[in-house]
């Protein structure tokens, strides 16, 4: 029963964070061909090390980390691309590349 | 004896408009969704009911308007000096127009990007004294907290205990009055709400929004508690300023009685 009621306050914990911190993420064009985009959650804790992909028609072209300034700089893609910000399920956030300026 | 109340009313009227003035740092919207540059307008007015603008930075032995004293933001804990993008505009009142300040800000890293406008102090004729407000705004990107509720020590400050630029009309904002980062107990604080839209590109006011039923609607106020902490709520949604009268601990300036003001802007929006 002890082992139950711990249970449950852990999932309760974990619902709570999961709904409280919002994942964010802000992309800008650096204007030299290179787009930095920023991470972050909404209680204004670090995304360091959290998991950071661009996408052109469905394919991965880019999978890397966020570094310790929770951001990343990389290749301006040609043509249409996704940015995608992934701090696991449910705490996905896509920008469009044409959303970047 | 007729002489005598009319001196008294004229004096109470110019003591009641004088009270009602407020260093506006406007921009039209403070929760940006993704970074962008966005127009800033500084004005020294009568937000509610715009009856008069100032020429910010006026003096009474000179006809030459002081620059603005210190102008920067506070993004992630960095300091940046703006006050080399500050430009002269003359801002057009609904009754006159007046010399004020434009700038435009790159605000494109996430976060909370607190601005920090210390104009030289103004100085009202209506009273004889000069009247400086130390202004914050700020504008958040991608809803990431960051600044937002900083100390920064000025020597008027209100320090937001809810973040000005994420309120929901009908919901409340609460402070705290700051001289030097102490709070200052029972300290009187003058509300106004921007009752106009700001033409950034035109540097003009519209049009009035509301009445008020009585002149006590126009600067609202309330008293601070013992701690210096205030609650206010707001009915409407766009930009309400709060000043915190006389809390800084310059008391004059160029020999005459100076008032140093702390004010800020609260951004309310309308659930839809």
């Amino acid at each position: 029963m002890k082992t139950f009621g711990f249970a449950l306050v852990l999932i309760m914990v974990f619902t709570v964070v999961a709904y409280a911190h919002t994942p964010l993420m802000s992309c800008f064009d650096e204007g030299d061909g290179t787009v930095t985009c920023e991470g972050g959650f909404s209680d204004g804790s670090s995304a360091s090390g959290v998991e950071f992909m661009v996408e052109q028609a469905g394919e991965t072209v880019l999978k890397t980390r966020l570094n310790e300034f929770s951001e990343i700089n990389f290749e301006k893609p040609q043509g249409d691309y996704k940015a995608i910000f992934n701090a696991g399920e449910g705490h996905v956030v896509t920008i469009n590349g044409k959303d970047i300026f | 004896m007729k002489l005598v109340l009319a001196s008294i009313s004229l004096t109470l009227l110019l003591v009641a408009s004088a009270s009602a003035h407020f260093q506006m740092v406007y921009t039209p919207e403070s929760a940006l969704k993704q970074g962008g540059t966005i127009p800033l307008r500084m004005v020294f007015n009568h937000p509610f009911e715009d009856e008069h603008t100032m020429d910010m930075g006026k003096q009474h032995d000179s006809d030459v308007l002081s620059p603005v004293e210190s102008f920067y933001v506070v993004n992630r804990g960095q300091k940046t000096d703006l006050l080399g993008s500050l430009k002269q505009i003359s801002f057009k009142g609904n009754t006159n127009a007046a010399a004020a300040f434009a700038a435009d800000y790159a605000a494109r890293r996430m976060g909370d990007h607190l601005f920090v406008f210390q104009p030289a102090p103004y100085f009202e004729a209506n009273e004889d004294a000069y009247i400086q407000q130390i202004t914050k705004m700020m504008v958040n990107v991608a809803g990431m907290p960051t600044d937002w509720n900083s100390v920064l020590g000025l020597k008027a400050e209100i320090v937001p205990l809810t973040p000005p630029y994420a309120v929901w009309a009908g919901s409340t904002f609460s402070g705290i009055v700051m001289s030097e980062g102490e709070p200052v107990p029972f300290a009187e604080v003058e509300i106004e709400y921007l009752n106009h839209d700001v033409d950034v590109v035109a540097n003009a006011m519209g049009s009035v929004k509301y009445g008020a039923p009585q002149d006590s609607f126009v600067t609202l106020s309330l008293i601070a508690d013992a701690n210096g902490t205030f609650t206010f709520g707001l009915p409407k949604a766009g930009w309400w300023g709060f000043a915190a009268l006389e809390v800084g601990p310059d008391d004059e300036y160029k020999g005459k009685e100076l008032s140093q003001d702390a004010v800020i802007w609260v951004q309310a929006k309308e659930m839809k």
